[in-house]
């Protein structure tokens, strides 16, 4: 079961997405994550949608990868959508019934925007992390942002915790389900009860897998050592990356989608 | 021939907990290795043999002794990287060491943090991918490997940096027996072919009968020291140091506690026929 979750997953490929420069795709990403927000109707979802169309269509990787990812992210959609409905003002949706008083077309207008607005920002960062390995997702952080050792911001250290943390994901989570079984086979019950109850059945799993992470961490430190790191000076790039039309290409694209919505906003 | 390390009585406690006094887990060993040998080193768990192989690279500093490495101090900080680019280290388990989640990138890593210029990295990434037959899968993402072929890409990281001398610390001990023998090949023929001085610490007597030399440890210390038919011929003792020996010499053991005369070593299973067809009277159909 937690095999599907597929976040910050790398799937190897060479079409055109997984070609374009790390630093491009980061940089585009950052722009489709403005556009997002920026989004003021159910029209600029068109744009938006066309574009991440775009992307899928030039990746390899199905849609289906992704939604079997976005079902263990059910729950924040859920709740989402159950706050906005909550909260929403307006009309009641059906004036008739009574019972069904509190579902106002404004709530459920809302919870629809947000919904569609969580499902196309998992989207387009879920490409990103499909399409790029960590090791360059993290090189193109390092470059991008290394103005920022000025400020006396720790650029490379922050990106080879990252570059850690994303390669552990599936070892972890392989883990998990390790003892999961483990615990269901000694008896442990996590599907039913209440909230509280099934939280409290979580610990026997969070302990054990905590304190692997912990030996693996110190197992890693010592590997990493092994292998002469000490920290990010003097350090050369198995990748050297350079813009190449793709790369061009896409921040056009990019750009007409945002100008897009930026015209759409203003009038 | 050279030595590459060399250990002088060297003795180390991990730091006390709870203020419980710890017994040292090593205790005035001292060892030399050669340039070139394959070196075995038994002993049975929690004998310090991990312990002393984090003394061979600098990633524990002695307390009292020495540890030469080339002639360089090992607790010298200023020596470290050059130990260490000239001794790997390959850990239990390929999931913990290894960095990146594409293969070669992995390979790359020791290279990265050298300064290596980027095309020489490439043609030192394709020969240590090579060396362990792991070129077909440079593009594979690690943890979709098997055990034995993530092994070989760890082998392949330290080996990307061209050291000197690689210790394994039970490298096969997670292992199925397809990848231990996938494993084991690779390392002879490193030590073979390349001529890579290989220190592999093991629970298996297999194992270790394909060494050069063996070293036995029990509580810190050294106990036997010699090519794997000295060694083995102490049955008895490592037995109370409650470790196995090979099959064949356990056999020859208990003939000769029937007081029957055979040779003591023996490490090959054609070579244990042969005695006993000897023993039998020379029945050759
Ligand atoms: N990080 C540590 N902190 C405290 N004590 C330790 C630590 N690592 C090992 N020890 C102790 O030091 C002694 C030697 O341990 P070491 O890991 O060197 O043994 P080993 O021969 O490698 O055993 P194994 O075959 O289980 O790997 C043991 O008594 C162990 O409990
Ligand atoms: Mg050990």
């Amino acid at each position: 079961m937690l095999k599907d979750v597929t976040i910050g997953q790398f799937f190897p490929g060479n079409s055109f997405v997984h070609r374009l420069d790390p630093r491009m795709k980061l940089l585009l990403t950052l722009l489709y994550v403005v556009a997002l927000f920026l989004v003021p109707d159910f029209w600029g979802f068109l744009v938006i949608g066309a574009l991440m169309g775009l992307v899928v269509a030039f990746s390899g990787i199905s849609l289906r990868v992704v939604f079997r990812g976005l079902k263990s992210l059910i729950f924040i959609i859920v709740f989402t959508a159950f706050f906005n409905i909550l909260y929403g003002g307006g009309e009641p949706l059906f004036p008739g019934i009574s019972w069904l008083g509190w579902l106002k077309a404004e709530g459920v207008r809302n919870a629809l925007f947000m919904i569609i607005r969580i499902i196309l920002l998992i989207l387009g960062t879920s490409y990103l992390t499909y399409t790029t390995s960590p090791v360059m997702l993290t090189d193109a952080m390092e470059r991008l942002f290394r103005p920022l050792k000025v400020l006396r911001i720790p650029v490379h250290e922050l990106a080879m915790m990252m570059t850690i943390a994303l390669r552990f994901i599936p070892t972890l989570i392989d883990e998990t389900d390790k003892i999961i079984n483990a615990q269901k086979a000694r008896g442990a019950d996590f599907e039913t009860g209440n909230i509280v109850r099934r939280a409290r059945a979580l610990v026997p799993i969070l302990i054990p897998l905590l304190i692997s992470a912990f030996r693996r961490a110190e197992e890693l430190a010592d590997a990493m050592e092994c292998r002469c790191y000490h920290g990010g000076e003097g350090r050369t790039r198995y990748k050297v990356y350079s813009f190449s039309w793709r790369d061009w290409v896409a921040l056009a694209l990019m750009l007409a989608a945002l100008s897009l919505i930026i015209l759409m906003v203003i009038f | 021939m050279a030595k590459i390390i060399e250990v002088s009585q060297l003795s180390f406690s991990y730091p006390e907990e709870d203020g419980n006094p710890s017994s040292p887990a090593l205790h005035d060993v001292s060892l030399d290795i050669e340039e070139g040998e394959f070196l075995a080193i038994l002993g049975h768990n929690g004998c310090g043999k991990s312990t002393l192989a984090k003394h061979f690279n600098g990633l524990l500093k002695a307390e009292s002794g020495s540890v030469k490495v080339m002639n360089m101090d090992a607790s010298e900080e200023q020596n470290l990287l050059e130990i260490r680019r000239n001794v790997g280290m390959v850990f239990q388990n390929p999931d913990n060491q290894l960095i990146a989640t594409v293969v070669d990138e992995d390979v790359a890593f020791a290279l990265e943090n050298l300064g290596v210029p980027y095309p020489e990295m490439v043609q030192r990434v394709d020969e240590a991918l090579e060396l362990v037959g792991m070129t077909k899968y440079r593009h594979h993402a690690p943890h979709r490997l098997s055990g034995g072929q993530k092994q070989r890409v760890a082998i392949a990281g330290v080996l990307a940096m061209r050291p000197r001398c690689i210790v394994l610390d039970e490298p096969t001990a997670m292992l199925d027996p397809q990848g231990r023998r996938e494993v084991m090949k690779t390392i002879r023929r490193l030590n073979r072919e390349q001529g890579i001085t290989v220190v592999l610490i093991t629970h298996y007597m297999d194992e270790a009968v394909q060494a050069d030399r063996v070293v036995v440890m029990g509580e810190g210390e050294i106990i036997l020291d010699g090519t794997p038919r000295e060694v083995f011929q102490n049955v008895g003792l490592l037995h109370s140091l409650s470790l196995d020996v090979p099959q064949t010499a356990e056999l020859m053991f208990a003939l000769r506690q029937e007081d029957i005369k055979v040779p003591i070593a023996v490490l090959s299973v054609e070579e244990c026929l042969e005695v006993l067809e000897k023993m039998l009277g020379g029945a050759k159909k």
